[in-house]
């Protein structure tokens, strides 16, 4: 197994994490799915409002191809089908009314061709877990990857990783979904926390191993395909997740969309941060439960790249955490100048910086200085593990607009978490997660 | 105290804001209500949490760290003057009222002379002041003599401001120091008030003067005593050790800062507190003072070798014959290559790149001293020359950096 210790990176240790094994919920009254969250795919519904549905029911379909299904995670019917801008579709709700199952027919992946691996994983829903590097978009549905990495890694502050979600009772469905992979790329690569006791991840073939160890990005997949398998040649590399793995050999196994997700509710806005077992695109407030008085940020997702929602809406597809955050920010008298003891800050200018490890800190959503030209006082390269990027350099041309010279410099290198975290130590306070997506836009504009 | 301040300047904010009667003035009320309370905007994009670090206290840590540089040079320049009188020991508290008097109104003229540039530029413009200004107006008056006008102060410091920094877009933007484009201005326009002999001290002069200028002083600064090529009574010589013990100069108070010199810059032991000081907080790059040091002394050992092994002729000049520890703690360098070669804005920003920019400050500030005779300290123009350099070197390091990975993406 070969070993990739990530020296750069950071951990930030905000306060609020759960502990102890999944709760298991009851059913919530009311799911969603949110299609403006899959990137890339023009929805077209296969339901309206007031049909019913199983679970396993496709309820919407890619405009560009209608193979790509997605399916109900409950038997209900669509309660409500909510529009945001320009009518893209934000919310599709269905009210449930109990557990019965549209199911496909079972395919043993390992015996199966490619051709019906392919449209099996698309009929049924899992599509949707693969993102191509670069850009991580949703993989067209005829694109034939150079490699695929699944990731059984977490690094992201707070956000659960294998031992939460991966259940060591579904190894057997894994290895499917692994031999099904196998039938899609030429090379599957497999990474796992470095000397991992995982029951699910030991022993598993047809694929390359890989030990993942360090400070946040460490257990991104993003970085990790940068690390093991680059995308060549204009080519493309896929990642995707072991849960998800797991599941796609599940459905493809049983041919029974499960519908059911390990949730995390973490952030010291959650009265008790916990893990929790329930339905597919549960309500935030039934995953919270209990939270605190006052304003509240609810993140789907981690607090570095999810994105805030209202508090009345449901759990994201892909984000298996939601992030509860105090949305009050306190000023303080003097803070520039006084030592500051109690504040904890990846630069050495606090005491805490040296003395705080390990350590929690209660963080607040402030931005804490005013927003100023970039200052390369060299901090950015110390959370940037993807090699050869000098994200000083990188983010001042996309500033300036020049593709040609991003591009080169590793616009579609480096990481969406590389660059929040950036964003995160900044002491000119740039937005170079706001600044990378425009960068990415930009070419994918002047791409199409 | 923090609600009651928090309440006026909650108070009057609405005539600051959009559509208030006083938004002109928006950047001065922004900068002071960011001057006593840390701003409460919440993030809106990108990375909801964030450090708690901002540029203030980016700014702010950089004077601290100039603090022991600030207070030898202070005492240095009430000893200095003393000493010119004649007083053997003077006391330490005569040494700081006298040295403050001379020292403190040039502070205040720089503060607020580049700080109403500064302003004035901030509300033409409409941007936030940029607290790199306070750095700027703290390292320009020490590197000036104690003698200097005032008013002379002030042109100098609002011409490093606009021209140094303003006109190119604010700090982050500037290709120079702005510190060290205000002194290079003064250093050109008026060159008699800042070079030669006998500037550096108050001797005689000012408020708490003791009586004239004793016999036999000559106020002459290490360096261009060393560059002199003779004794300090008049005896022809080539060893600038020699030369420099005959008026008084030892290693040790050179590099404690008891010398004739610009206000902060004499003692290389403060700047050096400074340097650990800014390394250990990481605010400024351990490569550039290091690779600056090694720079001066690779340079000055090569020529005291030309010199050793007799590869020059005996009319060499007596610099050649300067060791390079005696080059460490002379002039400027010390505190050049601490607070000045390490702006972050001006100076290289890959890592290799800001190894080879130091070096090249440290060597070509050797040459200058060594080598030509019109000026004895060249750690001015060894950075504000590497300062419009430091680009280029970078573009080599990036093209370098781009061309590994282009090949790392090629090969299956």
């Amino acid at each position: 197994m070969p070993d990739h210790v990530v020296r750069k990176g950071l951990d930030i240790p905000i306060a609020g994490g759960a502990s102890g094994p999944p709760a298991v919920l009851e059913a919530p009254a009311t799911v969603a799915y949110s299609p403006v969250e899959f990137k890339g795919i023009v929805p077209r519904l296969s339901v309206r409002e007031g049909d019913t549905v199983k679970r396993g029911t496709p309820l919407f379909h890619a405009k560009a191809h209608h193979g790509m299904q997605f399916l109900s995670p409950v038997e209900g019917t669509v309660k409500e089908i909510r529009r945001g801008h320009r009518r893209v579709i934000t919310d599709l709700v269905i009210e449930r009314t109990g557990d019965g199952v549209h199911t496909y027919p079972p395919i043993d992946p390992a015996s199966a061709d490619a051709d019906t691996i392919r449209a099996a994983l698309l009929e049924r829903g899992q599509w949707a877990a693969f993102r191509t590097r670069p850009l991580d978009n949703i993989p067209r549905f005829d694109a034939v990857p150079q490699a695929i990495l699944v990731c059984a890694t977490e690094s992201g502050p707070l956000m659960p990783g294998a031992d939460v979600l991966l259940d060591p009772a579904d190894k057997e469905f894994l290895q499917a979904g692994l031999a099904a992979l196998a039938k899609l790329a030429p090379q599957v690569h497999l990474a796992v926390p470095k000397g991992t006791t995982h029951p699910a991840l030991q022993g598993l073939s047809g694929v390359q191993v890989h030990g993942f160890s360090g400070p946040h990005p460490s257990g991104d997949p993003s970085l990790q395909v940068n690390l093991v398998c680059p995308p060549k040649a204009g080519g493309q590399v896929w990642y995707c997740r072991a849960w998800d793995v797991a599941e796609m050999g599940r459905v493809l196994k049983t041919g029974e969309f499960p519908g059911q997700r390990v949730y995390a509710a973490v952030g010291v806005g959650c009265a008790q941060p916990r893990f929790v077992k329930t339905t597919m695109g549960a309500p935030l407030a039934h995953v919270v439960g209990a939270h605190g008085e006052g304003p509240m940020r609810w993140i789907r997702g981690s607090v570095l790249t999810g994105e805030a929602v209202g508090a009345e809406r449901w759990m994201s597809h892909f984000a298996r955490a939601v992030h509860v955050l105090p949305d009050e920010v306190e000023s303080e008298l003097l803070g520039w100048a006084l030592p500051m003891f109690g504040t904890w800050s990846f630069h050495k200018t606090f005491l805490k910086a040296f003395t705080g490890a390990g350590a929690k800190v209660d963080m607040r959503p402030g931005i804490f200085g005013g927003e100023r030209a970039i200052v390369p006082i060299g901090v950015y390269g110390k959370v940037v593990a993807t090699p050869d990027v000098l994200p000083e350099f990188l983010f001042k041309s996309i500033v300036a607009n020049d593709l040609e010279e991003a591009i080169q410099l590793g616009l579609l290198d480096i990481t969406a978490e590389e660059a929040a975290l950036c964003t995160y130590i900044c002491p000119s306070k740039v937005e170079f997660d706001v600044l990378l997506k425009k960068g990415l836009e930009l070419y994918e504009k002047e791409a199409s | 105290m923090k609600k009651f301040i928090e309440s006026q300047f909650d108070a009057q904010r609405h005539l600051f804001e959009e559509g208030g009667k006083l938004h002109w003035a928006w950047p001065l009320f922004e900068g002071q209500e960011t001057f006593f309370l840390t701003p409460r905007h919440k993030t809106k994009h990108g990375a909801h949490v964030r450090d708690r670090m901002d540029m203030k206290r980016l700014m702010i840590f950089v004077l601290y760290a100039l603090a022991p540089a600030i207070l030898m040079g202070w005492y240095n320049i009430g000893y200095q003057g003393y000493l010119a009188e004649g007083v053997a020991s003077p006391g330490v508290v005569d040494c700081m009222l006298r040295g403050g008097i001379a020292m403190i109104p040039v502070i205040i003229t720089s503060y607020t002379a580049g700080g109403i540039a500064e302003l004035i530029f901030c509300i033409v413009r409409k941007h936030e002041i940029n607290e790199g200004f306070l750095v700027t107006a703290m390292l320009y008056p020490l590197t000036l003599p104690p003698t200097i006008p005032l008013w002379m102060a002030a042109i100098g410091i609002i011409f490093g401001v606009v021209i140094g920094k303003e006109v190119f877009g604010g700090v982050g933007m500037n290709i120079l120091n702005p510190a060290l484009t205000a002194r290079a201005f003064v250093f050109f326009t008026y060159p008699a008030v800042i070079s030669g002999a006998s500037i550096w001290d108050l001797g005689g002069k000012g408020l708490l003067s003791s009586g004239p200028v004793a016999d036999g002083y000559t106020g002459a600064t290490p360096l261009l005593a060393a560059s002199s090529g003779a004794l300090v009574d008049g005896t022809a010589s080539q060893n600038a050790t020699e030369i420099l013990h005959s008026y008084g100069f030892e290693w040790s108070n050179m590099a404690l800062g008891l010398i004739p010199g610009s206000m902060g810059e004499v003692s290389a032991i403060g700047a050096a507190l400074g340097a650990v000081f800014l390394i250990a907080t990481g605010i400024a790059s351990w490569r550039i003072m290091f690779s600056a040091v090694a720079g001066l002394m690779a340079t000055s050992a090569i020529f005291n070798a030309l010199v050793i092994y007799g590869l020059v002729g005996p009319d060499h000049g007596s610099m050649m014959t300067l060791p390079p520890h005696y080059h460490l703690v002379m002039g400027g360098f010390m505190f050049g290559a601490v607070f000045m070669a390490t702006d972050p804005c001006s100076s290289a920003v890959t890592d290799i790149g800001r190894l080879i920019y130091g070096f090249l400050i440290g060597v070509l500030c050797a040459l200058v001293r060594v080598v030509n005779p019109a000026y004895p300290e060249g750690m001015m123009l060894a950075i504000l020359f590497m300062n419009v350099f430091a680009p280029l070197i970078d573009y080599f390091i990036v093209k370098q950096t781009t061309r590994r990975r282009a090949a790392r993406m090629a090969t299956a």
